[in-house]
């Protein structure tokens, strides 16, 4: 009975996903645009990875869309731009939210400006302080990267909305926080190449508006070396 | 006056919203409501900033009546009780649900298809003007909504209050 209701959901779910534009297709994650309860939406539907355990997958699948609705709520709260949510569902694992019209990803920001040879401080100053008051609210961001910014037109006023909560959790702990920027300097050094200036001045920012921002950096320094080490070796 | 809209997840729904203000009977209405005379869930309308948080509200309740997982009886309780940022049941009708006191009241209307829905008849319930749902926001209490949703200034800046509140509504149940 209870399956019964649950098949007759996902396929309502189904039916009117296929009627969207499909805009990214992930290994994980489909993300749809389209129109929901009258309003400009984004859905992402997290689906089972086949190779994984299905009892395992339908846990996992379950919670990364929980974590996404629960940081997204958090980060709000605390004045860091996330897209407003619509609806969550456990069933299909599907959260709707607000699509952030117009809007360009920071990755293409960044090389369409690299391109005009303009300068890049202003958003790397923005960046930077976002994180900061993200990390002092003990949220780890998990998949930090310049496509998981988007910034509002009209695109120049800089203001960024963080995106793709997936991955995330919430942690007090310097090392977590460290390693969040760790992966956004890999992330953003290898998208942009040239940009060491562009980082250093997004961690300055990142310093100086986070009231603990010392130790964080001082794991990221530890991070790094591990890292390091580590190619060296293999 | 009456304003009908349909859900993209239920094709088949219905929801209807009708406003009314200087109401006499809310007590009556409440009555009729309890006892199934009226169909309908009937709102406070000073918690309700706009036709889209009623919207999101229905939208999960049609959701949760479907697949069985519903927290309260009914879907019109249910509707209300997605209103509200808290699990508190009670707290929730009080808040939310039209009290003895109120002079306006927001009726929801939900037809599934099988039903024929009659906003007439829900109209000669109510002793009190029906007005257009555009005069929704003169009803608004934003005082009350922000103490009920605890709404902060920092999130002012990033977003709309209507913004604050659906998020509110969509995860309470994971938080
Ligand atoms: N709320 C949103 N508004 C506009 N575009 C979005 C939104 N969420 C995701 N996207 C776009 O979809 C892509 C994939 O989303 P995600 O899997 O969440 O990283 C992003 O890189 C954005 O270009």
């Amino acid at each position: 009975m209870a399956c019964q209701a649950e098949c007759e959901s996902r396929r309502r779910s189904r039916e009117y996903l296929d009627g969207l534009q499909l805009m990214k297709q992930g290994a994980e994650a489909r993300v749809y645009r389209g129109k929901f309860l009258g309003k400009a939406a984004v859905v992402k539907e997290r689906f089972p990875k086949t190779y994984r355990h299905p009892g395992l997958d339908e846990k996992l699948t379950h919670r990364r869309t929980a974590q996404e609705g629960r940081a997204i709520l958090r980060c709000r709260k605390a004045g860091i731009p996330a897209p407003a949510l619509y609806f969550v569902d456990y069933v299909s694992n599907c959260i709707y939210m607000e699509d952030i019209e117009g809007s360009a990803m920071v990755r293409d920001y960044v090389t369409t400006v690299q391109e005009k040879g303009g300068n890049l401080c202003h958003l790397a100053e923005k960046i930077g302080r976002v994180l900061a008051r993200m990390h002092d609210e003990d949220v780890v961001h998990g998949d930090l990267t310049t496509s998981n910014m988007l910034l509002r037109p009209p695109h120049q006023d800089l203001d960024l909305v963080l995106i793709d909560f997936g991955l995330s959790f919430i942690s007090a702990l310097p090392e977590d926080k460290g390693v969040d920027l760790y992966v956004l300097e890999k992330a953003f050094l290898s998208t942009h190449p040239n940009t060491e200036d562009v980082f250093s001045a997004l961690l300055n920012s990142y310093s100086a508006s986070s009231k603990k921002s010392a130790a964080v950096i001082k794991k990221l320094d530890e991070v790094r070396l591990r890292g390091r080490k580590r190619s060296m070796v293999g | 006056m009456a304003v009908t809209y349909h859900l993209e997840l239920f094709p088949e729904h219905k929801v209807t919203l009708l406003l009314f203000k200087d109401v006499k009977n809310a007590s009556g209405l409440r009555k009729k409501a309890i006892d199934g005379t009226i169909d309908g869930a009937l709102l406070n309308p000073a918690m309700i900033v706009d036709p889209l948080q009623v919207l999101i509200a229905v939208n999960k309740a049609v959701h949760l009546h479907l697949v069985g997982k519903m927290k309260t009886r009914n879907l019109n309780s249910e509707i209300i009780f997605n209103l509200s940022p808290t699990n508190n049941i009670s707290e929730a009708f009080r808040k939310f649900g039209l009290s003895d006191s109120d002079s306006g009241v927001l009726v929801v209307l939900t037809d599934d298809g099988t039903k024929a829905l009659n906003s007439q008849e829900i109209t000669s319930h109510v002793d009190g003007q029906q007005v257009p749902l555009a005069e929704l926001s003169q009803l608004t209490d934003i005082t009350k909504v922000r103490k009920m949703y605890k709404l902060t200034t920092e999130e002012d800046k990033i977003g709309s209050v209507l913004d604050a509140v659906i998020c509110r509504m969509a995860v309470k149940d994971i938080l």
